[in-house]
């Protein structure tokens, strides 16, 4: 039962792993990633405390939730991917930084 | 069956009007116009009818499936979201008429279906009281405002969209994260239930900075601006109408909302607030002043207005409810007259194909309606009487005055002060003759009328605070409840 | 046992370490195919943490949609990607100059690390959730297992703006690029030998998934993505179909999902009762409705974001 708390943890640490790969990650690709970082790790800080419910049987609204944020974060990454290789397309690189940005 | 007719549930028919327009418009493409259209006027019929069935019996509350929470979601609607959702219907109005001359066939057929779902996600997102339901609809609103951005293709708009997707996901998150804790810490995600169970813990504490830390990066708050103006500007003129009227100030809704029913006994936040808005009114109101693109400067504009709004945090500890009013009014006046301003600019630029302050060539001579709308807009955007915007930034001043707040005095006068800089100067712009003339090509009168109407509208709004204000009152939305009660 | 629980806990140790060990990993290693193939890694992993977390639900969702589907959109994105940014690829930094802003960010970032650990750890341990709720009503639901229960009936309404979630990112992907498929030059035998084999399994899968997802873990999003994944290996194989994603039953195919929830909203406001409240002598009825038309509509649209990352090769914009 205690072991749940671990994946929390690894939750919280995941999801700041997150938001340091928004930011200092220069490569677009690894910026989706980070964000997809960022949402498996709300979804472990959400599911490991549905755990601890008594008779051992697990709150499901919590695992619902979760459901819908997976689904949520592919249909994310899905649009950003192709956001991304649009721009691929138009500037030559997968980055945020534009070459005659003032 | 007849208690079906006499009972129409308004709430419902806003979320699913929109939908099936949505629907339609994608399954016929060459009749998306017509779709938009329809829908966008029954949606502010829906509107209407949820405001007389608010007036006479009060709040609205609504269990979605039948399950009660904390087991279901409820749909919960009163003045405040009244005030939200009239908006979105004045400005969608507006916006379909603009858009409808504004895109050419391919595009448009982009355009309708994603645009409706937007007004889908706004709506859901006024009438939801459950703070994980809240989530769902952020996203629905961020992937929907990001394709309509990007829509305008070319560098800068694709950039401004990616740019606008990475922060609106990762405010999403940093809220989700919020939403985690608060349900594993009270066993609810029901804003009605939260309220009675909140406590001052570190849980909560975390969980408020969270929340309000993912929703001020969607709001566009100092610091957290950086990703508006490249967005705003370079989107589409009826796009830049929406994001800055309306998707700035749902995630906007929402701390209020969270404010108001969850955490107004959190001290500091408010000053913070307060602070960061003051800085948003200061910085964005000087950047507007030293833009050459009219585009960029009317983005800037939205960034020091989104400050103005945020005041109403400080000012309004102390039962300063006049504070939040003025906060709303300054929301309603904002999005009217950003959303003309946006309006006249993508007339602008149509007409002479570029937006540079600079050149504007005579434009009050020969594009009138436009330049009109644009003053228009204008002095409510400066705050100068008789105009919504004035009426906002009076009661917000006259909280400062009562309060003592002689810092926040000075923000105020110094930010009508750089407003008044920023638009005169347009304005002065408009009189001169361009150094080289342009070619002109033809703006559809609907696309100028629009622009004019809705500035008009956000006057106009100067004259209807006596009958503004009783809406606002219903369900107490604005009146903060002390701790305990 | 005592010496099996010692285990089972250093086995959740082992692998919440990896978890946030590889997430590290991704982020810094410089080759992105290695980094994509690391993140399919991650969402297995993932699944197994699901399984030991007693999320079999969530497991199934995250091996088909986290690993599988994300893995399938990442890859066919790097790969034209890759091909699109050949002739002016630079070897792109990997990390910012560390400036005055960014490392007061990082600072930041820890004291985040730390309150999130601090409080993750305060969090009430023996919380009930709404276990006592779920299980008083479980039985006018519909289904017997909570988690289907949730999601298609006391909680569908996010399901319904789920969908429309999926549809939103479809149409922005729709409307930026051209959802075709291409003639692959040179279709791997074995792959096409497998994909004949694994198709038809695969769509016994997916409606097994579907129907079992009443009673047992499963349900419309596991059985639709695994749908999705026996397409995606259809294209990948070359396969053609003759659907054009501009003709109507496409169109249909793509927003049956929602508006399978619109047509069950109308309904049921249309009999007296409240939004999405099915009646309880027919909920089994509704929720198999939703899911089956949720399950097509999802592996339609998932299908078509594979497409659109796809794309055309070299086609001008």
């Amino acid at each position: 039962m205690s072991s749940a708390i671990l994946y929390a943890l690894a939750g919280a640490g995941v999801f700041v792993l997150g938001c340091y790969g928004m930011v200092v990650c220069q490569h677009l690709l690894r910026k989706i990633l980070a964000v997809n970082f960022m949402g498996s790790g709300v979804f472990l800080v959400l599911v490991a405390f549905a755990r601890q419910s008594q008779e051992g049987v697990p709150d499901a609204v919590p695992h619902a939730m979760v459901i819908t944020g997976i689904v949520v974060a592919v249909s994310a990454t899905a649009l950003a991917l192709v956001l991304m290789l649009k721009l691929a397309e138009e500037t030559g690189a997968a980055s945020l930084k534009d070459s005659d940005k003032q | 069956m007849p208690v079906f007719i006499l009972n129409i549930p308004w709430a419902a028919l806003l979320i699913i009007v929109p939908l099936i327009g949505m629907l339609l418009a994608f399954l016929f493409s060459s009749a998306a116009r017509w779709m938009g259209f329809i829908t966008v006027f029954l949606n502010l019929i829906a509107v209407l009818g949820l405001a007389q069935e608010l007036s006479s019996n009060g709040v609205f509350q609504h269990t979605v499936g039948g399950w009660s929470a904390p087991l279901g979601i409820e749909l919960y609607a009163d003045g405040l979201s009244l005030l939200l959702l009239f908006t979105t219907a004045l400005v969608s109005l507006g916006v379909a008429v603009y858009a409808a001359g504004y895109f050419s066939h391919s595009k448009a057929s982009s355009f309708w279906p994603i645009w409706l779902m937007l007004l889908t996600a706004l709506n859901a997102l006024f009438l939801s009281s459950d703070i994980f339901n809240l989530y769902v609809t952020l996203e629905l609103l961020g992937l929907s405002a990001v394709a309509l951005t990007a829509l305008a293709g070319g560098r800068a708009a694709l950039l401004g969209a990616m740019r606008y997707l990475l922060t609106t996901l990762g405010g999403s998150l940093l809220y989700l994260l919020g939403v985690a804790l608060l349900y594993h810490a009270y066993d609810t995600v029901d804003i009605q239930l939260l309220s009675q169970r909140v406590e001052i813990s570190p849980v909560t504490w975390t969980a408020l900075g969270l929340m309000f830390l993912g929703l001020s990066l969607k709001t566009a708050l100092f610091p957290f601006h950086f990703w508006l103006p490249p967005a705003h500007s370079s989107a589409a003129s009826p796009v830049s109408a929406l994001l800055s009227a309306l998707v700035i100030k749902a995630s906007f809704y929402m701390m209020l909302r969270l404010w108001l029913e969850l955490f107004s006994d959190f001290g500091v936040i408010d000053q913070v607030l307060g602070l960061l808005g003051a800085l948003a009114v200061l910085w964005g109101s000087w950047q507007a002043l030293r833009q050459t693109r009219l585009k960029l400067l009317v983005a800037y504009s939205t960034v020091a207005q989104v400050g103005y709004l945020f005041l109403a945090f400080p000012l309004a500890g102390g039962n300063q409810v006049f504070a939040w009013y003025a906060a709303g009014y300054l929301l309603i006046s904002h999005a009217l007259a950003k959303s003309a301003m946006f309006m006249a600019t993508g007339n602008l630029l149509q007409y002479g194909n570029h937006d540079r302050i600079a050149d504007l060539d005579r434009v009050v001579q020969r594009l009138p309606i436009t330049a009109g709308a644009f003053a228009v807009a204008g002095v409510s955007i400066m705050g100068l009487p008789p105009s919504g915007g004035f009426i906002g930034k009076w009661w917000l001043l006259e909280s400062a005055l009562v309060s003592g707040r002689w810092d926040l005095v000075t923000v105020l006068i110094l930010g009508g002060l750089l407003a008044a800089a920023y638009i005169f100067r347009v304005l002065g712009y408009t009189f001169t003759e361009a150094p080289v003339p342009h070619e002109a090509k033809r703006v559809p009168p609907a696309m100028q009328w629009i622009a004019l109407i809705l500035a008009s509208a956000s006057i106009l709004l100067g004259f209807l605070a006596p009958q503004i204000l009783p809406w606002l009152n219903i369900g107490d939305a604005l009146i903060v409840v002390e701790a305990g009660s | 046992m005592e010496s099996l629980k010692l285990l089972s806990n250093v086995f959740d140790a082992l692998l919440a370490t990896s978890l946030v060990l590889l997430a590290w990993r991704i982020l810094v290693h410089q080759d992105l195919f290695r980094t994509v193939v690391l993140f399919i890694a991650f969402g297995l992993l993932m699944a197994l943490a699901w399984v030991r977390l007693d999320a079999p639900d969530i497991a199934l969702a995250e091996a088909a949609i986290g690993a599988g589907l994300s893995g399938a959109l990442l890859l066919v994105a790097l790969a034209r990607l890759q091909r699109v940014t050949a002739s002016t690829e630079k070897r792109t930094e990997m990390t910012t100059r560390f400036t005055a802003p960014v490392v007061i960010y990082l600072i930041g970032l820890t004291a985040l690390l730390g309150l999130l650990l601090y409080v993750v750890a305060l969090l009430p341990t023996e919380g009930m959730g709404l276990n006592q709720a779920l299980a008083e009503n479980l039985d006018k639901s519909g289904v017997s297992h909570p988690v289907t229960a949730v999601l298609l009936n006391f909680r569908a309404y996010d399901t319904f703006l789920e969908l429309a979630v999926l549809l939103a990112a479809f149409l922005g992907a729709w409307s930026l690029t051209d959802i075709r498929h291409y003639p692959a030059e040179h279709i791997e035998p074995v792959l096409q030998v497998l994909s004949h084999t694994l198709f038809p399994i695969m769509l016994m899968v997916s409606v097994y998934l579907l129907w079992v997802g009443a009673t047992h873990p499963g349900g419309a999003f596991q059985a639709g993505s695994v749908l999705a994944a026996a397409m995606v290996l259809f294209f990948l194989s070359g396969g053609k179909l003759r659907l054009d994603f501009h003709g109507k039953l496409a169109r249909v195919l793509l927003i049956g999902g929602v508006t399978a929830f619109l047509i069950v909203s109308l309904v049921t406001m249309l009999i007296g009762n409240d939004l999405l409240q099915f009646p309880i002598l027919h909920a089994a009825g509704f929720i198999f409705f939703l899911e089956f038309i949720g399950m097509i509509s999802i592996a339609a649209v998932l299908s078509a974001l594979f497409l659109g990352c796809r794309g055309n090769v070299g086609r001008s914009s």
